[in-house]
């Protein structure tokens, strides 16, 4: 069997990259991937976890309400990235600066 | 009469609300609607709500009398309505719960009262319909008068001091409204302040003369505090109202110096009358409050004649007399009364001698005339007071209104509102308008006290009782047994008061004569006047060339007698002027009136008001003083015929060159409005300029500005950190949230010492999956080399010792970390240690 520790550093290294991702890349729909990435790093670890309490189930019933709410996070951030394209013909996060003093 | 009486019971007489409104309902209807509705709606519905309210006001009346009748000859009846219950207040020195309801009540009193209003309210409406024809504002103009009816009905037929009040501030209120209805000019919004201004001074009089009837009756209705009223006379010093030391406290220490050896106090009774009074000298135009009244002349002619002289200014008369068993307990206030009432009398007509506006000289007449009221009430003659109330509403309403349809001709000839009321632009008028001459000088022989006229009979009553009754304090005797002494009006004052009238009615005859002779007598002056005016305006106004309506270019047209609906009051009004008198003829025993209010006054004049000599000896003296008053008339009159009929002005001229500095002061009004600019305003806007300085200096600059400046530099700062970027902002917050876990992450070691009389705990500060360890006795070893989860540690140290505590924390990562504190108190040098451990 797999040790958790296995599986806790496969969440972390996902993590990481999708932090790196979110961090680094210039157009917002990749920024948005690494956002799902480090999400689903999260779920990792929750289902993980769940193993040292293998009685109870909230580490996967979180995990569900996490898929949950990522789907409709997504559908608001790509509709916002549409909306975001058309106001400037491009999906360039350097661009997004309305609200720039 | 049956049926009303069946319909409306004594205790639920409905028939008084809706005498109340009535008007109300006009004002209403043309205030919402007015602009709507034309100027014959407007007019039909304020004619018809003033009609309707004086047959309902007629009809109550001669109700009441008949009840009067039923209830035998000298009982006080009163037939009363409560609209509902308003609210209670417990208070007074024996916590009284006081029931202050919306109740109107109708007495012989107020009766009169009720009928004044509403039936000359009726007539200056009429007449207002036809003078105010041409105003743009019509219908605001109806809207403000009905509601001055409403809110004088609500004072005069309010059962309680509150709701007198509503009524005093409605009044108060509308008078302003009306004085600056053509606000568009600034002198006329500034009068309307000015009389808001000045009432207001007089009303926080009114408010405290209440505050004390409550304390100290226990009720605010007239029937409680007539039964209570002898309280206020409490002769106990606790009871009494503390002048210095104010509020009756005693100064100490530093201030032991203002300390009087006797406190000043004076009865409650006093205390009330006079605070009562400076509400009446605000709203009645007295010394000192009088100045607002000749500049509230700036509002429209009737108003003048409704507000200014026929009933507000007489609802400090009308105060008075309401709660005259208040005032004669005080033979200090009641004389205070008199004098303001007499100097006020004196003080007006020296004004009005030489006014050159006509509505000037009504003005100061009507200032004059209400001293006089003064004097009568302040004398203990409630009857003659209020009977001069009575004839002066006729007579004044009948001057004002003939005063205003002079002015109403002159104007469409002058076309400028000052000239047009200038006595010297007028003359030999009564060839053109001789409705309005007739009226006029009757009404003009009704105030200068002609025999047989009703100001004759008003004015010689009240001079009659100033000679004859000076007040006395009703429980002179009693209290002088008691070793208590009270105040007694010195015996001068009265036949002072007697000359100083009679002086005053010399003069209003003078002054009444001069503007009745420089009015309707000799060649009319207003002819280059008015050519020249018209000239002047057909300069800028071509198309005047095309109407040759009037017939001729040159002059302008001749004054004109004003329409029906303007002459016909002032016939109404001068009938009264000439024959109102007889209701109350004191001199030929034939009084209606007197006995008609005598059940108000009765109890008020036996308790307080003495007559010098017995009914017998002054009953003598009754047609020599009137000698006095008939004198008055005849030199005055005679004067002014001299003057300006016989000598066509001459010897007035004469007289004013050669007394050029006393006729300017008279001119000026003896410049008191400049004394109140120079001292009351002049406080007032040093004190209001400093207020101002530390608002801009200190709560705008140093609070204000320099708030927002910190602000400011701090957004400055902040500012800088917002670029916009979104990766710096991304890579600000992954640097926050590795804050957050490195604060997590770390162990935290705090602890705090809690001491309970002598003992000691050590708490630690508790975090997620800490466990603890504890160095409990200072040997700087751990207690137990495994971590716990005791978090609690007590400890006991001995007096005056110390003891070094240690802790040890471990957090789920396996992260150590370590605190110690200090326990307990070193012993003081040289303090020793008592007790036991």
């Amino acid at each position: 069997m797999i040790p958790v520790e296995h599986y806790i550093a496969l969440s972390a290294v996902l993590f990481v990259i999708g932090a790196i991702g979110f961090l680094v890349r210039r157009n917002i729909v990749l920024m948005l991937l690494g956002i799902e990435i480090m999400l689903n790093a999260v779920n990792l670890a929750l289902v993980a976890f769940n193993r040292m309490r293998p009685e109870a189930h909230t580490g996967q019933m979180l995990s569900f309400f996490l898929i949950a709410a990522e789907a409709a996070e997504l559908s608001i951030g790509l509709a916002l990235i549409l909306a975001f394209y058309r106001l400037k013909k491009t999906v360039r996060i350097d661009d997004a600066n309305l609200l720039r003093h | 009469m049956h049926l009303l009486a069946s319909l409306f019971p004594n205790d639920r007489f409905g028939l008084l609300g809706l005498i109340i409104a009535l008007p109300l309902l006009g004002a209403i209807v043309n205030g919402i609607w007015g602009r709507r509705l034309g100027r014959q709606a407007v007019t039909a519905m304020a004619l018809t709500v003033m009609g309707l309210a004086f047959s309902a006001a007629l009809v109550t009346f001669l109700h009441l009398r008949e009840v009067a009748h039923e209830a035998g000859h000298g009982s006080h009846v009163r037939l009363a309505w409560t609209a509902w219950e308003w609210f209670h207040t417990a208070g007074g020195r024996s916590a009284h719960n006081i029931p202050i309801d919306l109740r109107f009540s109708v007495d012989q009193l107020s009766g009169i009262m009720m009928l004044v209003i509403t039936g000359i309210g009726f007539l200056i409406h009429l007449y207002s319909s036809s003078y105010m024809a041409d105003d743009a504002s019509f219908s605001r103009f109806f809207a403000y008068l009905n509601l001055f009816v409403t809110s004088m009905l609500i004072l005069v037929l309010g059962d309680n001091l509150v709701v007198l009040f509503i009524g005093w501030e409605g009044v108060g209120l509308c008078s302003y409204l009306l004085i600056g209805f053509w606000f568009g000019k600034l002198e006329n919004a500034a009068a309307g302040r000015k009389a808001f201004i000045a009432n207001r001074i007089g009303d926080f009089g009114l408010i405290i003369g209440m505050f004390l009837i409550a304390q100290y009756t226990g009720a605010l209705d007239w029937d409680g505090i007539a039964r209570n009223a002898q309280q206020l006379l409490a002769p106990s010093a606790a009871a009494r109202v503390h002048l210095w030391p104010v509020g009756g406290g005693v100064y100490q220490g530093f201030w032991s110096f203002l300390q009087p050896a006797h406190p000043l106090t004076i009865s409650a009774a006093t205390a009330a009358s006079l605070a009562l009074f400076l509400g009446c000298t605000g709203k009645s135009a007295q010394l000192p409050l009088y100045v607002w009244l000749p500049d509230a002349m700036a509002g429209p002619t009737p108003v003048s004649a409704l507000i200014h002289a026929a009933t507000m200014v007489t609802a400090g008369v009308y105060l008075i007399c309401r709660l005259n068993f208040v005032f004669v307990l005080s033979p200090f206030a009641m004389t205070v009364i008199a004098v303001v009432g007499a100097l006020t009398a004196l003080f007006a007509a020296t004004i009005a001698l030489v006014q050159n506006d006509v509505k000037k000289v009504l003005a100061y007449s009507t200032v004059s005339q209400l001293g006089f009221m003064f004097l009568g009430v302040g004398v203990g003659a409630f009857t003659a007071g209020f009977f001069h109330v009575f004839t002066h509403a006729f007579f004044k309403a009948c001057l004002f209104l003939g005063a205003g349809s002079v002015i109403h001709s002159m104007h469409a000839h002058i076309h400028d509102d000052v000239a047009s009321q200038d006595m010297r632009n007028m003359g030999g008028l009564k060839k053109y308008m001789p409705v309005t001459f007739a009226t006029f000088a009757v009404s003009t022989l009704a105030i200068i006290g002609t025999p047989l006229t009703s100001g004759f009979f008003s004015k010689d009553e009240i001079l009659f009782k100033a000679f004859t009754s000076p007040a006395v304090h009703p429980f002179a005797e009693k209290l002088a047994q008691r070793g208590l002494g009270v105040w007694k009006q010195p015996t001068w004052i009265g036949p002072t008061l007697y000359v100083i009238g009679v002086i005053a009615a010399t003069m209003t005859a003078f002054y009444m004569c001069r503007a009745l002779f420089l009015t309707f007598f000799g060649e009319f002056k207003g002819w280059e006047i008015g050519e020249a005016k018209h000239d002047h305006a057909h300069g800028h106004d071509d198309h005047g060339h095309g109407h040759d309506d009037h017939g001729h270019h040159g002059p302008a047209p001749a004054p004109h007698e004003s329409p029906w609906q303007m002459t016909l009051p002032l016939v109404v009004l001068a009938f009264g002027a000439l024959f109102g008198g007889w209701l109350n003829a004191a001199p030929f025993h034939f009084e209606p009136l007197g006995e008609w209010l005598e059940p108000v006054f009765e109890r008020s004049v036996k308790l307080g008001v003495e007559v010098v000599g017995g009914e017998e000896h002054a009953h003598h003296l009754m047609w020599p003083l009137a000698g006095g008053g008939i004198a008055a008339f005849a030199v005055g009159s005679a004067i002014a015929y001299w003057m300006y009929i016989a000598q066509k002005g001459e010897p007035a001229k004469k007289i004013a060159e050669s007394n050029k500095a006393l006729h300017q002061l008279l001119l000026d009004k003896w410049r008191v409005d400049e004394f109140y600019g120079a001292t009351v305003l002049g406080v007032t806007e040093a004190t209001a300029e400093t207020c101002a300085a530390v608002d801009q200096g200190i709560v705008d600059g140093l609070l204000a500005r320099a708030t927002a400046a910190t602000v400011a530099a701090g957004g400055f700062v902040l500012r800088a950190m917002h670029t916009g970027l979104f990766h710096v902002q991304g890579a600000a917050m992954v640097l926050g949230i590795a804050g957050f876990g490195w604060f997590f992450i770390a162990p935290h070691a705090d602890v705090a010492v809690n001491e309970l009389s002598g003992t000691y705990t050590v708490q630690a500060a508790p975090g997620i999956g800490y466990a603890y360890r504890w160095d409990a006795d200072g040997d700087g070893k751990f207690d137990s080399d495994r971590f716990g989860d005791q978090r609690v540690l007590a400890v006991s140290v001995e007096q005056g010792k110390t003891k070094q505590v240690r802790l040890e924390v471990k957090n789920v990562f396996g992260l150590t970390g370590t605190t110690s504190v200090t326990v307990g108190t070193e012993a003081k040098k040289g303090a020793t240690v008592v007790g036991l451990r």
